[in-house]
């Protein structure tokens, strides 16, 4: 089949702004987008960069923009994604800086993993150990998931958080931490969980953009599931968990989400900076008529709910 | 002359379609600070000859943050919200917010397919003479007027078409991803807002943010996230000639209309007006405008409704 491969062009050491090339690519039929960039590379012009190794999902390394969204080239057939105009856009992954081409500095992505200490931490030392540490099949089932994941930085990409406050820790550093955290041979979960609510593990949106993981390590429920832990270890002094757990308080009472009781619960009830700053929004909605009853009328049969929550022993803030 | 619009035929073959009467969620926001999208959802659905049925009972669907908490506790509540809809004899389950829809689609998931998951709710159901049998299908608004009113029909009972109105569609999360839990449109190319949008006689505009996140639910976490992720998407939007969004979530519309001031430092001013799926639908089959709630919002839809000669000056 042939097509064109439009490619971004840039190299940080001559050039000012970037530039695209439209480049016609003859290749076999159920060939992949990295198939058809090396094709290219080989063929028609040497000098585009981009990173590759294993060609097979394994090695996480040719992660970029396929017609705007990111994914694996070496996973990605060129049939599905040819565009109506015979061609396939290729750009470096967003929330990245470019270096040459398609390749990007990894620099703040492998930071947020490091600062996890991503490595077993066990209550004794290796050397103390005389037997191998065993763990349950059901335990391990936990980690299989997250065990997939290649770091290719995907759900990072997408992370539309990271887009606008790089200070996030992004979808995949979360789910390392979970992946140690429910780690039963693992000795540092308070630990892990503080170091990573410092990372501002409250901030994700809840989007499910990493939902697209190109290995389904889906990072959204392990993010989840951190967060349960950081309640569970109790570091609940912070807007995040009490939102969560407000919410939960709300629900239990009076069945319904009661917006004004979260937002004073969320941000502290005598916290008069904190509702300063969120006090303009409230008052443009007050000023567009949009007014959040102060008291709300449980809905029926309210009894029952207190009743699931009772029995699941479901926290809710105090 | 007033066109007389006849009742179409509802395709979908579920027993509340059938019946004409749903299970109807209207979840916390359109109860509480978003009362004109509740309100307009109930004249559309007088406009297009269906009964919802209001499920009284039921609580909050977790709101994506309950799970954080707990994990149980949000699909048991859920679970407590369908044995009502069963008692009524209803089979079908209708949302208007995307995170509800997206959180309840997600636990029915989950009890329909673990008997350990069914087991633990009905066990607790059982303790206030509840149960669910797993009968009931939750559904959108949108997902409804398409599939069982039909685009066509819906083209049809239009007497106040938009006349060229640019509008974007801005999904919301929950309506889409992840799809394995909502799966009934593509999650990366959606286009049931767009075909809403041409039948009512607009024209949809194309834009990558209508399917990014509008930053509702980290509001209160981090001062600017949820601003600068409107202020994001809705350059977007204005930049392919935008004049008004559409959406089918009350959290979404919150924030787009909510943070398009505080967005206008760093993205500049957009001020797009930020519609509920039932307040333009209704507009254009011919709802009073001035029962629709137009004049709620933080955005003004006033001028924009005028150049199009869509609503007169005083119900916005």
């Amino acid at each position: 089949m042939s097509f064109y491969l439009d490619i971004y062009r840039y190299d940080q050491a001559v050039d000012d702004v970037p530039h695209r090339d439209r480049v016609e690519c003859t290749i076999p039929p159920n060939m992949t987008v990295l198939d058809a960039l090396e094709d290219v590379k080989a063929n028609v012009d040497g000098s585009i960069s981009f990173r590759r190794s294993c060609r097979s999902a394994i090695c996480g390394s040719c992660s970029m923009n396929i017609n705007g969204t990111t994914g694996l080239a070496c996973k990605t057939p060129v049939e599905s994604v040819l565009r109506a105009d015979n061609s396939v856009a290729v750009d470096p992954m967003p929330n990245f800086q470019p270096m040459k081409d398609l390749v990007v500095h990894m620099d703040p992505f492998w930071d947020k993993y490091s600062r996890l200490k991503p490595y077993l931490q066990p209550a004794d030392e290796d050397s103390a150990h005389a037997t191998e540490r065993r763990v349950s099949p059901e335990d391990m089932h936990k980690l299989v998931a997250v065990a997939n994941c290649v770091m290719c930085a995907t759900c990072y990409a997408l992370c539309p958080v990271v887009s606008v406050d790089p200070a996030f820790a992004g979808p995949a550093a979360i789910a390392y931490a979970y992946r140690f955290i429910e780690d039963v041979r693992d000795s540092k979960r308070k630990e892990r969980a503080a170091q990573i609510s410092d990372d501002y593990l409250w901030l994700c949106a809840h989007c499910y953009a990493c939902s697209y993981c190109p290995k389904h390590v889906d990072p959204q429920d392990d993010i989840i599931a951190v967060k349960r832990a950081t309640i569970e270890e109790g570091l609940i002094d912070a807007p995040g968990p009490r939102h969560a757990l407000v919410v939960a308080k709300t629900i239990k009472h009076t069945g319904m989400l009661h917006e004004t009781e979260v937002i004073q619960g969320t941000v502290g009830r005598f916290n008069i900076k904190g509702l300063i700053k969120v006090a303009p929004f409230g008052i443009r909605l007050a000023l567009a008529g949009k007014i959040p009853p102060l008291f709300l009328k449980p809905v029926d049969k309210v009894n029952e709910i207190a009743v699931i929550f009772d029995t699941l022993e479901a926290p809710v803030l105090a | 002359m007033t066109a007389v619009i006849e009742t179409p035929q509802i395709k979908r073959q579920s027993k509340s379609a059938q019946m004409r009467k749903y299970g109807f969620f209207p979840g916390c926001v359109a109860k509480e600070s978003c009362k004109e999208l509740f309100n307009s959802t109930i004249l559309l659905a007088d406009k297009l000859g269906i009964e919802l049925v209001e499920l009284t009972a039921a609580s909050c669907c977790g709101a994506s943050v309950l799970n954080d908490t707990n994990r149980d506790v949000a699909r048991v509540l859920n679970a407590r919200t369908y044995a009502q809809a069963e008692a009524l004899g209803l089979d079908d389950v209708i949302t208007i917010c995307s995170t509800c829809t997206g959180h309840m689609r997600a636990a029915n998931k989950e009890l329909l397919e673990s008997e350990a998951h069914m087991g633990q709710a009905n066990a607790i159901l059982g303790k206030f003479g509840a149960k669910y049998n797993g009968g009931v299908t939750v559904r959108h608004l949108l997902w409804l007027l398409i599939d069982d009113i039909g685009l066509d029909a819906l083209r049809k009972m239009v007497v106040n078409p938009l006349r060229g109105l640019k509008v974007a569609p801005f999904y919301g999360c929950h309506i889409i991803r992840p799809e394995s839990v909502n799966g009934w449109e593509s999650s990366r190319n959606p286009h049931s807002l767009e075909d809403i949008i041409e039948a009512l006689g607009g024209e949809a505009i194309d834009y990558a943010g209508k399917t990014r996140c509008c930053g509702f639910h980290v509001q209160l976490e981090k001062d600017g996230i949820a601003p600068a992720m409107v202020g994001q998407n809705m350059r977007m939007a204005k930049d392919q000639g935008a004049e008004a969004v559409l959406t089918p979530c009350p959290l979404c519309h919150l924030a787009l209309d909510g943070y398009q001031a505080d967005s206008a430092a760093r993205w500049g001013r957009t001020d797009l007006p930020t519609f509920h799926l039932p307040q333009l639908v209704g507009l254009a089959l011919g709802i009073d405008p001035s029962l629709l709630g137009l004049n709620k919002h933080i955005v003004s839809p006033g001028l924009v409704l005028q150049a199009h000669d869509l609503a007169p000056a005083h119900v916005a």
